[in-house]
């Protein structure tokens, strides 16, 4: 056991740290929450030559090859700084395509995806807004040699600008919810699908995607017909560890942040960080974040070694997406009215731990998962 | 970044789990909570014997240097009180393995090694701890039992409260006031003494539950030799503070607790109320699970400090935050268990109640380790000042 990173980790969290750091300041991120897109064209295709996009993906398909580990210090140091974009919604579609595609089907999309060229995000959601399979009911119909989509996604991540969307449909009423699940690969151009942004907390650019009789290849289907949920399984177990890698440097930041202002700020002549309420209140935090980070290494190193860790990614989203919230409303409090101004950089983190609990699953979904794992009845 | 034990480490841990596991078979039923061992007398008696077999193993002196008899790593260590912990088996004395050893060994002259050391390891000789007074609790600097020198003896009178297992332990080690007029934190000595020494008076205190953890130490001129000494005379503090910083990690505590989620699993996935099982209540599901995730990031935090430990790093933030985080869960996790187990929460060892009253004494108990080894209001001190660099305040 040796829980220090690698010296290869270190060089890539202090490359990707003064990159974001001069390349995404917050000026940037306020623009880029009140752009169309949301996201900017130039610094992506500098992060491409940094070759984020790439890490996870084999030599063999022209990526980088680095382990899941490896994408998880990277995405501490995204959250740390904030980064408005389509990174990891395009990153966890790689692994569907990696674990359940065809040969060609790799071959035509990682090359892509690693130089940049391709924005992808997964479309699961519906009205219901369940994580359960239940909740699917967007169709896939054969017809001659396309799949024919029909229905309404929600809270799909980035679709306005996405490339391809990784559709979850039903394409069987099964005898339970889990049956009959199949996953496309569909082209966003495609005539029939329209996407519009719904306003949310995290300006993360969630959309509304419309399939009105949308004309899908049957090559691009992605895995066995009605057999998808594993992979959507997997998605989400690999999108948990990622948002809640990005979460922990999110609370690093808010942490950092209010202990810095708690030495500066001055009330009855002295550094409110003097007084004791506060100083137990950051303490708090302080144990919350570092609780919680060892949880998520410990999902990302099984995720990142192979090991089954579906109990253990869902520990970590669970726990996680609850102590980045109230991390995040401590250091809101601890600054006091300042950070209740737009303007604040505070708030930009707080907003994100509300989209951040929803991601890639709710705490609910989260702990049923858990409780089954425990054994529960 | 790598979780991984090595083979000898699984090799190791497997013989610590299953030679535990046989040990639990021999436990008495009259083992509750966390300080059976000191509040029953067949429990301090299989605690002794549990000394005895693991000494023979050569498991009391893990991660010791080995011309003190040690063997294994700090890894090790941490390894079987896993095991301990979730076979529920005493038989590592806290006080002179986990403080007064390590302590002995980084500060305490060969002479006193070589008298102290080899009897810990053989399981012959358990400890108490003499520090807090009744006026000097978290403040232990403000101590006033003296310890006044007089040729080669100290000779010390005062009281000592909160003293775990005083009662049933053969010698205790503690700190004294020396010198009366030096300044604070200059003036006490760090002094090992046996319990059987005339003028020594024992006072089992009763807790909450009406079992006796505790006593409080009475001294009236009570003589001990002057070479029974660790460190420099009335540079006590800094042993005190030496000792505290060999922080458990908590493993057991938390091996402990899983054994005790289970236990609640088991409990639910055969409990029925309002006509279906507890397990199917989706509120129990949610409490339950919640539980496990607090319970995991608790025993990831102490790898980590588990980590350090094997490299001799400092793990002082993550050690006060470790403390904090699994005794405050102790206390959630009976407030959660005595409330699903409804009216039954409440009631103690007897045919009516679930798991031998063991969540009841956990509702009571788990200020011990809220309170005890620096309480979590001063951890959180240690990790403002000494981890955040937060001033302190005049």
């Amino acid at each position: 056991m040796d829980l220090r990173f690698t010296e290869a980790q270190e060089i890539l969290k202090k490359a990707s740290r003064d990159f974001l750091t001069t390349e995404c300041p917050k000026t940037l991120v306020r623009e880029l929450e009140k752009s169309e897109k949301g996201y900017s064209p130039e610094l992506w295709k500098k992060m491409a030559e940094l070759g984020w996009m790439a890490l996870v993906i084999p030599e063999q398909y022209e990526g980088i090859g680095y382990t899941f580990q490896d994408l998880t210090v990277l995405l501490e140091e995204v959250g740390r700084n904030i980064l408005p974009g389509p990174l990891i919604p395009t990153v966890i579609s790689t692994f569907p395509i990696l674990e359940a595609g065809t040969e060609e089907q790799k071959k035509e999309f990682l090359p892509k995806i690693a130089s940049g060229g391709l924005i992808m995000t997964m479309a699961l959601l519906e009205a219901e807004g369940t994580f359960d399979a239940s909740g699917i009911s967007v169709k896939a119909t054969p017809k001659g040699d396309d799949f024919i989509i029909n229905g309404t996604k929600l809270f799909v991540e980035m679709a306005h600008v996405a490339n391809y969307i990784v559709c979850v449909t039903r394409t069987k009423d099964g005898d339970s919810p889990e049956k009959g699940i199949t996953l496309f690969l569909v082209n966003s151009k495609t005539p029939g699908i329209h996407c519009e942004v719904i306003p949310t907390i995290g300006a993360d650019k969630l959309c509304e995607v419309r399939f009105e009789n949308v004309a899908v290849p049957k090559k691009n289907m992605l895995g066995k017909i009605d057999a998808g949920w594993p992979i959507v399984e997997m998605m989400l177990r690999k999108g948990s560890i990622a948002k809640c890698a990005e979460s922990v440097g999110a609370m690093q930041t808010c942490i950092e942040m209010t202990v810095a202002y708690s030495k500066e700020r001055v009330q009855y002549e002295r550094p409110i960080g003097a007084f004791q309420a506060l100083q137990h209140i950051m303490a708090n935090m302080w144990t919350s974040m570092q609780t919680g980070r060892y949880l998520v290494y410990q999902a990302a190193w099984m995720e990142s070694e192979g090991q089954p860790c579906a109990k253990e990614a869902s520990l970590a989203k669970a726990y996680i997406n609850e102590v980045y919230k109230d991390v995040g409303q401590w250091a809101i409090r601890l600054h006091g009215g300042i950070a209740t101004s737009y303007d604040h950089d505070i708030p930009l983190y707080y907003r994100r731990s509300k989209a951040a609990d929803t991601s890639f699953g709710s705490t609910d979904y989260h702990r049923e998962l858990v409780a089954r794992e425990i054994g529960l009845k | 970044m790598d979780f991984e034990l090595t083979q000898e480490e699984k090799a190791h841990r497997k013989e610590y789990f299953d030679f535990c596991k046989e040990l639990e078979k021999k436990r008495p039923a009259s083992f509750i909570g966390l300080e059976a061992v000191f509040e029953v007398d067949e429990c301090w008696q299989f605690h002794l014997y549990c000394a005895k077999e693991f000494a023979k193993k050569g498991w009391l002196g893990l991660a010791w240097p080995a011309e003190y008899g040690g063997s294994g790593t700090m890894m090790d260590k941490v390894l079987f009180a896993e095991a301990r912990g979730y076979h529920g088996i005493p038989g590592v004395d806290i006080f002179g393995i986990q403080m007064l050893a390590p302590t002995l060994l980084q500060a305490a002259s060969d002479p006193i090694k070589k008298e102290f050391l080899p009897p810990i390891a053989r399981g012959e000789v358990m400890w108490c701890e003499l520090w807090s007074e009744p006026n000097a609790g978290s403040d232990l600097a403000t101590l006033s039992a003296t310890a006044i020198k007089k040729g080669d003896e100290y000779v010390i009178n005062g009281q000592k409260t909160w003293n775990t297992g005083a009662h049933r332990a053969d010698w205790g080690f503690g700190v004294f006031k020396t010198d009366p007029a030096a300044r604070k934190h200059h003036n006490i000595t760090f002094l090992l003494l046996d319990m059987k020494t005339p003028g020594v008076t024992v006072r089992p205190i009763p807790y909450i539950d009406g079992d006796a953890p505790f006593a409080e130490v009475y001294f009236d001129d009570v003589h001990v030799p002057a070479k029974n000494i660790v460190g420099q005379e009335n540079e006590g503090w800094a042993i005190v503070n030496l000792l505290a910083g060999f922080e458990r990690s908590g493993m057991g505590e938390i091996m402990g607790m899983y054994r005790e989620l289970e236990e609640l699993v088991e409990f639910c996935n055969t409990t029925k109320r309002n006509g279906k099982l507890l397990s199917k209540d989706p509120l129990v599901r949610n409490r339950v699970a919640q539980l496990a995730c607090e319970l995991e990031a608790a025993k990831a935090i102490a790898y980590r400090i588990a980590d350090l430990q094997n490299r001799n790093e400092m793990a002082l933030m993550d050690a006060s935050a470790a403390k904090i985080f699994y005794s405050e869960l102790g206390e959630r996790f009976a407030f959660v268990a005595t409330d699903i187990a409804g009216p039954y929460g409440q009631v103690k060892n007897s045919r009516w109640a679930p798991m031998h009253g063991a969540w009841e004494k956990k509702f009571q108990e788990c200020f011990v380790t809220i309170i005890s080894m620096g309480t979590n209001e001063i951890q959180r001190n240690i990790i403002a000042w000494y981890g955040l660099g937060l001033p302190r305040m005049k």
